[in-house]
């Protein structure tokens, strides 16, 4: 029977439908590229593998070659920054800035670290046991997204067991309340639809079962995970097929065992990494992988960034960016050295309000990150960090960062003018490469520096057309007086081509 | 048996077999604009949604100031028999809602009493959800307005017309869970400067952006495609938006806080007659677990002298009639005051509809204080009899189809 219903339910992913034209090479598609490993492909390892990336990211990336920068993300040999491993504890407890400062401490390391494959993956995991801050207290969340960063690239049966105790989780989903006189389903449901197999894969009855092998997992009085034995119902139990007097590390264990997670595991993957709606030979393929690696996950995304699908054309900006893709994207391509203060609420706007999914299912992504209301919010993101210039009147920055002064953006913009919130990336440093104040030469510089030059003939003559302006607000031709406002002008629009939406 | 259509939904890029799918929300519907041949609803009834954020106490809301319970349970955050704005013999509304109070006295405004819904979920986020996306069993990934949209702008593989764009909007900055829809694409307004391409005085910016975007290409992904078509709907929507509500005239000045604001703002779309069937406005901070009657009543007074000038300036565009406005709330509060002359999360609550075609009055009774769930009011009327009947009698449409299951009609509309 179990056998029969055995099959990924696709129905309800948006991202069906947004799958890459072109045919798959199932049989070679897992098998490592040798083809040419340039700056293209440099920055789109980059891109899927981290954040931005900027211009010297992917210099330094293409001249190791493909398993010389798949090596420096996977096994970094030079620690991390030393980030601070909590926010300061006394804002973590105050109600009114706790959510802000939790979300800023993570935003933080996105931005600045060493390891950017681990971040990622820790974004990854975030949306996939999507728990909210809504419902959590902050300093919970910070522990379950330090929980996710420590076993990124670990063993997924280790880790679906470690978010099984996670506090944060405990809370999330009702599982401190989880006990043998009243089981409680919540947690026992989502591990297995949301976190580990997939509607359809399980009946009713694994859900009861599984509820009452979660018995007793439940908090201690200072909030860490505490096994109350008491409580726990230590019955004979049949879950998905197996009877035994199962406790919650045995559903673990049983379900990563299972043909359908390995499958349900590794399309998600595919999607995060590669594109929408992998074909079902592709999952099958790295699903093989990830079961005899043993749940290596390390094992498993290096499979996926070697791999000849993930150099291959239909692979190439395929995927549009998330919300916090593109804003961390954005701030690394700049070199903005310090996250300002209002960005998590331009994620919120842009549909990612980061640590605070919407629903227990997380955020859906692919099409659903693009909105009239979320595109506006990516363009004047860009507007305002492009061309937000360190200022010499106050009044300059309120103008420049606040498009809405009486609203809440104002409240968030800071005040004294900090240099590291600044893009560092200027103008003079554009013209400098560039070679001089020459409109093609600067754009050529500013076209390879963010997309790899990736702009067709229509658009370049357009933004040299921009460049070159003569028109009442911009009288004079490109040149000395006007280049610093102009770079910046065609900066930001190569920012806001479709193209910059995709990762 | 049901003929199959295939509709390509927009946003969601996917082929949808109607009558494949588990459940009534993943399904897509026939879309049609308009109510039923042979209704006599007006099809440019509007609909104001007014969100009271985290948790508005109806006890002090709408006070049963002739209950002893009442003053025992509030002995010092009660509000004073004489000062309650009396509405009949038993209950009177807050003494800051003179507002609200005279639209009631004019027959403008419905009080309905003790609504709820089955097994409440007392946490902010999830309540939120459950009202939102009128689905107290199981989260839904579709709001209850959304799935109305879904339901009234037709699916289609290209981006929406100006003129379709603005049927529903939001005047805040992200999209709230009840207009989450299949295939509509639902426009969050902050301020009427934040829907817009925002460049400063380099107009030229603007100018190639559009340019860029007009020109633009689908590429091999199909998210180009998706990309282009949208922002194409955002940057001209922007300055058709811009363009459209620059005429209006507000008949008089709103108070200046926020709330009031986005009133003014929502009064100024319906009456550019842009084709904006629905507008979701919000008021925060109720969550009154600590001095409670301080920021509870500033916070009503704001509800309630928006809502008068709203209705004024309304009154005088003549879009009073085909305007009506509906506040929820994601739970009441406590019935027992606790320790810090404030409440704590609680269940059922008044919920007020307004409009110049309203049947005023107060529907349903005030839920016992003494017959107490754990300590919280039981609700007497659920939340969905009150969409359905802003489904049915308001905006036209069939509520089952929306909510899932048939609920009775509550008399406002």
């Amino acid at each position: 029977m179990r056998a029969s219903i055995a099959k990924l339910d696709t129905s309800t992913d948006p991202q069906v439908g947004f799958r890459p034209p072109g045919t798959l090479d199932a049989a070679t598609a897992l098998d490592r590229y040798r083809g040419a490993f340039g700056r293209r492909q440099a920055a789109h390892l980059a891109r899927r593998s981290g954040f931005g990336p900027s211009a010297a990211e992917v210099e330094h990336l293409a001249a190791l070659g493909v398993d010389g920068a798949v090596d420096s993300l996977l096994h970094p040999s030079e620690p991390d920054l030393d980030f601070p491993a909590y926010p300061d504890v006394e804002k973590l407890y105050d109600p009114k800035v706790r959510n802000g400062v939790a979300k800023m401490w993570w935003l933080d390391r996105m931005l600045r670290t060493k390891r950017p494959l681990a971040e990622k993956m820790t974004l990854f995991w975030h949306g996939h046991f999507a728990t909210s801050i809504n419902k959590v207290p902050a300093n919970y969340m910070v522990g379950q997204i330090d929980l996710f960063r420590s076993q990124a690239l670990g063993n997924f049966r280790t880790l679906l067991s470690s978010v099984s105790k996670d506090p944060a989780m405990l809370i999330w989903l009702d599982n401190r309340y989880n006990v043998a006189a009243h089981p409680n389903e919540n947690y026992a449901r989502e591990i297995m639809e949301l976190f580990a197999l997939g509607l359809g894969n399980y009946s009713e009855d694994d859900v009861k079962a599984a509820a009452r092998a979660f018995t007793g997992w439940t908090l201690d009085k200072n909030g860490g995970f505490l096994y109350r034995d008491q409580v726990h119902d230590p019955g004979l139990k049949t879950f998905l097929g197996r009877t035994g007097p199962w406790n919650g590390d045995d559903v673990v264990g049983i379900i990563v065992e299972q043909p359908i997670h390995q499958r349900f595991i590794c399309r998600k993957l595919l999607e995060f990494f590669v594109y929408s709606d992998p074909e079902p030979e592709l999952v099958d393929r790295l699903a093989r992988v990830y079961a005899l690696s043993g749940y290596d996950l390390a094992q498993t995304v290096g499979a996926i960034i070697r791999s000849n699908v993930f150099y291959s054309t239909r692979a190439y900006r395929a995927l549009p960016k998330s919300p916090v893709e593109f804003a961390v994207g954005l701030m690394r391509v700049m070199d903005v050295r310090q996250v300002p203060a209002d960005i998590p609420f331009w994620l919120a706007r842009m549909g990612q309000d980061v640590l605070a999914p919407p629903s227990v299912k997380g955020w859906d992504g692919g099409p659903t990150w693009i909105s009239t209301a979320t595109l506006l919010a990516r363009f004047n993101l860009v507007n305002r960090i492009v061309r937000a210039v360190p200022p010499k009147a106050p009044a300059t920055v309120a103008s420049a960062t606040a498009p809405n002064a009486a609203g809440p953006m104002a409240a968030m913009t800071p005040a004294p003018p900090n240099p590291n919130l600044f893009a560092a990336l200027t103008p003079d440093q554009i013209v400098a490469h560039a070679g001089g104040i020459d409109a093609n030469k600067v754009l050529d510089t500013v076209v390879v520096g963010t997309l790899q030059g990736d702009v067709t003939g229509d658009v370049r003559k357009a933004l040299l057309d921009y460049l070159n302006a003569r028109s009442a607000t911009l009288p004079t031709p490109f040149g000395p007086e006007n280049y610093q406002e102009r770079v910046r002008g065609a900066l930001a629009l190569v920012l806001n081509l479709p193209s910059n939406q995709l990762d | 048996m049901a003929t199959r259509r295939v509709f390509i939904s927009r946003s969601l890029g996917v082929a949808v077999l109607g009558g494949t799918l588990p459940s009534f929300f993943g399904k897509a519907a026939v879309a049609d604009p308009l109510p039923a041949l042979g209704s006599t609803i007006d099809p440019r009834n509007v609909l104001v949604v007014v969100q009271m954020g985290g948790g508005n106490d109806g006890l002090n809301t709408v006070v049963p100031y002739s209950d002893d319970a009442y003053h025992r349970v509030r002995p010092a955050i009660g509000i004073d028999e004489k000062a309650a704005l009396r509405i009949d013999e038993h209950i009177g509304l807050n003494p800051v809602m003179s507002g609200l109070n005279e639209l009631y006295k004019e027959g403008r405004v419905a009080i309905v009493q003790g609504v709820g819904y089955p097994n409440p979920n007392r946490s902010h986020f999830e309540a939120t959800q459950i009202w939102e996306t009128a689905s107290p069993e199981r989260p839904v990934a579709t709001g209850w307005l959304g799935r109305y949209l879904d339901r009234i702008v037709p699916a289609s593989t290209s981006a929406p017309s100006n003129a379709a764009l603005f049927t529903a909007v939001t005047l805040g900055d992200t999209v709230p869970a009840a207009l989450i829809a299949q295939h509509v694409d639902v426009p969050a307004i902050g301020a009427l400067s934040t829907f817009q391409y925002n460049v400063g005085k380099d107009s030229a910016s603007k100018t190639t952006a559009n340019r860029l975007y007009d020109g633009a290409k689908p590429g091999q992904s199909p998210y180009l495609d998706l990309i282009g078509s949208t922002a194409r709907a955002a940057l001209h929507g922007g300055d058709y938006l811009k363009q459209r509500l620059a005429s209006y005239q507000r008949s008089l000045t709103y108070p200046t806080d926020p709330f009031s604001q986005q009133l003014a703002l929502a009064a100024q779309i319906i009456g550019s007659d842009i084709g904006t069937r629905v507008i979701f406005v919000s008021i925060g901070s109720f969550d009154t677990h600590a001095g409670q009657r301080n920021q509870q009543d500033r916070l009503l007074g704001y509800l309630s002298n928006g809502l008068r000038a709203f209705y004024q300036d309304l009154a005088a565009h003549g879009n009073a009639d085909r305007t009506l406005v509906l506040t929820f709330s994601e739970f009441g509060r406590r019935v027992q005051q606790n320790a810090s002359n404030g409440t704590d999360h609680g269940t059922a609550m008044p919920m007020f509809a307004l409009g110049g075609k309203v049947k005023g009055g107060v529907y349903g009774t005030h839920p016992s204080l003494t017959d107490l769930d754990h300590g919280d009011l039981k609700f007497n009327v659920d939340f969905r009899s009150v969409y359905a009947t802003v489904l049915d009698k308001w905006l036209g449409r069939d509520s089952a189809q929306v909510i899932g299951s048939s609920f009775d009609p509550v008399a406002f509309v």
